[in-house]
């Protein structure tokens, strides 16, 4: 993933360097041309006062010892007539005007001039290298600061471009933040005109999806509500029937089947709804969940004795903070669906388990379990194994473990579904941690 | 001093930062880990004072043309990586998958071994000039400036080829490998030279219309090989190490464009 801040530092950085490093040297060539300009003038100069002095009070001045410039005076006759101390005694071979030569082992900047008033030549030259390092030393006094202020540059682009992306990293803080069910709609105080329509457009996707999500949760609550007064109604006029044509009492017989399976459907649907983490009205307190299991077990005890299945409770108290009303219904599922799916004179089994982190509740059973296949969709809402050709015979609407996963959910615990005792049947075990179980609890 | 350094160091700066910019814009690209640029870095400075202190050591080796030896068996080196990794890449292209920890190594090989043999050249250099009169301000100045120019090229050519869409990229990261590892076997041809073995000659001189100090001379360089006055021998080399990796990576190309053309007529129910 590409950083926009580093893309804009490094790219405004490079571009900055490149062109002031550019200019840098463009200047430093310029300005090296002009400098050669002057020295250039320089010599010409000394070189005109040289040729332009009488050679007799020449001769009695004392020569110049000058390391860094040499001259030598020619006279009329094409003598040397005076020298300064380094300069060579012989004839420097240069030809008219500038030139660059070797000797005494440097290279010099060499002026021949020819004064065409009294016929002198003055040879006069300069060493490149300490012509060259003067003229390097003034230069680099201007470019120096272009180098040494880059840092500077990179430091300001650096709070320059962090500022002008507070926004985006303010509002990238706010969506991180936002929990799962917060569809409220973000607003940033100074938005910048860039960022306004992107704001805008998650504002209305937010405010769209809370509607959608509310319609659907109104709906199903309301369907689920609505459709229990007539199926009241239904049954009321049923049981009617049954003593009105009591000789149609196996067409009777599937129709209260049926009506059944619908009221469960509906009752499930509601229950649905109810336990959505999001809007559940949860009062958790301390309770066991041993209490609660042999409760349940005891309500439903002539049911598995119907079906010749033996039921054991074992472990601790399982003590949780937990909503009971929500915690019943869990329980009542998960033993619900072991009756259903094992075969009669089976065996369930409910385990409580207390950890040093965490409070295990696991419900097995040894009917037939399930394929590894199907075991990612259990917990999918309507999603029956086998659909109503399941080998148990028996109804249901598939909404069972999807209410148990809201409610495991609710409490900050986890689900997970195993082979049951010996790899026979299947196991749902489910994990309340102590952190949630004590520390929300206070 | 200062012009001398910056040339210098663009010189040695350009060819290693474009070498690094392409590697790792594909990689990022090609959704591939960049994890190993950091040993890569680490390696290439190791490299380079390693390499740079032991120059006197290395230039006495096999007759004293071991510094030209070494120079240029690091050219052919990473011109094989670099073989290797445009096929890599054409494979990535066509079978996105986690890059392996042998390509990862030969990413990291490659791009130690170029900083090295930039690295240690730039060592020397500073190294030599730093205690001279005429060096000092310039010689540092001019190495910034000419480490500034290099950077600021490679950091804005990285960007631009990002900004391609992933098969433009590819084919302008694979064609700019190529030029650069056949410029690499030039250069290896050319220590050969200086080695005595392989023939000199000059076949033209294009420094007037191009000097190769210059700094478009110095860009080519780096991206295509550019030399102004080559010789048979590296013009052959040349010709013979681009055409051989061009030809490479159009046959794994060929072959992966086959291999999904029977899927897309499946596709359609042919």
């Amino acid at each position: 993933m590409s950083s926009l801040r580093r893309f804009l530092i490094v790219s405004i950085l490079s571009v900055l360097m490149l062109v002031n490093f550019i200019a840098a040297l463009h200047g430093y060539k310029s300005s090296m041309a002009e400098a050669e300009k002057l020295f250039d003038q320089k010599l010409t100069a000394m070189a005109l006062q040289l040729s332009s002095v009488p050679l007799r009070s020449q001769n009695n001045s004392p020569a110049p010892d000058n390391e860094h410039m040499v001259f030598q005076l020619f006279n009329a006759d094409g003598k040397l007539a005076w020298r300064s101390v380094h300069a060579p005694d012989q004839y420097i071979a240069a030809n008219e005007g500038f030139s660059e030569n070797n000797f005494n082992g440097y290279r010099w900047r060499t002026l021949s001039y020819f004064n065409f008033v009294n016929g002198h030549r003055i040879m006069i030259a300069e060493r490149m290298d300490l012509r060259y390092r003067l003229a390097e030393r003034v230069i680099l006094e201007s470019i120096v600061p272009v180098v040494v202020v880059l840092p500077v540059a990179a430091l300001l682009i650096w709070l320059i471009v962090g500022h002008g992306l507070k926004s985006l990293e303010l509002l990238a803080g706010i969506l991180r933040k936002k929990a799962a069910d917060d569809l409220s709609v973000v607003s940033i105080d100074n938005t910048p005109i860039e960022l306004t329509p992107v704001i805008a457009s998650m504002n209305s996707l937010l405010r769209r999806l809370d509607d959608s999500f509310e319609r659907e949760r109104r709906f199903s609550a309301d369907a689920a509500h609505e459709l229990r007064t007539p199926i009241s109604a239904i049954k009321m006029h049923l049981h009617n029937l049954r003593d009105e044509y009591p000789e149609h009492n196996s067409s009777l017989n599937s129709l209260e089947r049926d009506v059944d399976r619908l009221a469960h459907l509906v009752e499930q649907m509601l229950l649905l709804h109810r336990t959505t983490p999001d809007h559940y009205p949860a009062k958790f307190e301390s309770l066991s969940l041993a209490a609660l299991a042999s409760e349940i077990i005891a309500t439903n005890y002539a049911d598995f004795s119907k079906k010749e299945q033996s039921i054991e409770l074992h472990g601790d108290e399982g003590r949780v903070s937990g909503d009971r009303f929500a915690l019943r219904i869990m329980l009542q599922n998960l033993l619900n669906n072991a009756y259903k799916y094992t075969q009669r004179g089976g065996f369930i089994k409910v385990v409580i388990d207390t950890g040093p982190d965490s409070v295990r509740l696991t419900v097995s059973d040894n009917g037939p379990g399930i394929s590894a296949e199907v075991k990612s969709r259990v917990f999918e809402r309507f999603y029956r194994v086998g659909g109503d050709r399941h080998a148990s015979g028996s109804s249901g609407c598939g909404l069972g473990l999807s209410i148990v996963e809201h409610i495991a959910e609710l409490h900050r615990a986890s689900i997970s579904m195993s082979e049951g005792e010996g790899g026979i049947g299947l196991a749902f075990t489910v994990v309340f941690p102590l952190s949630f179980v004590f520390g929300e609890l206070t | 001093m200062l012009l001398t350094s910056v040339i210098i160091i663009i010189r040695e700066v350009l060819e290693a930062a474009f070498l690094i910019s392409i590697l790792l814009s594909l990689c990022v690209q090609l959704n591939l880990t960049r994890h190993w640029f950091k040993w890569s870095l680490a390696g290439g400075v190791a490299g380079s004072i390693a390499l740079g202190s032991q120059f006197g050591w290395v230039s006495n080796l096999f007759g004293g043309i071991g510094q030209e030896l070494v120079d240029a068996g690091l050219q052919v080196f990473i011109y094989l990586c670099l073989l290797y990794i445009c096929f890599k890449f054409i494979d990535h292209y066509f079978k996105p998958s986690a890059s392996n920890a042998t390509f990862r190594a030969i990413l990291t090989a490659v791009i130690a071994c170029a900083m090295t043999r930039e690295g240690s050249e730039i060592y020397i250099y500073l190294l030599a000039f730093q205690d001279l009169p005429e060096g000092g301000i310039s010689l540092y100045s001019g190495s910034i400036i000419g480490f500034g120019i290099g950077l600021s090229c490679c950091a804005l050519f990285y960007y631009w080829i990002l900004s391609f869409s992933v098969s433009r990229s590819l084919l302008l990261g694979c064609v700019l490998l190529t030029t650069m590892a056949s410029g690499m076997m030039l250069q290896a041809a050319k220590m050969l030279i200086q080695a005595d073995l392989l023939p000199d000659g000059q076949l033209w001189d294009s420094n007037g219309l191009l000097a190769e100090e210059s700094l478009a001379g110095q860009l080519l360089y780096a991206l295509v090989g550019y030399e102004a006055t080559p010789a048979p021998a590296q013009l052959m080399i040349y010709m013979a190490s681009g055409l051989t990796m061009a030809g490479v990576m159009i046959a794994r190309y060929q072959y992966w464009r086959h291999r999904q053309l029977p899927k897309e007529a499946n596709q359609y129910g042919n």
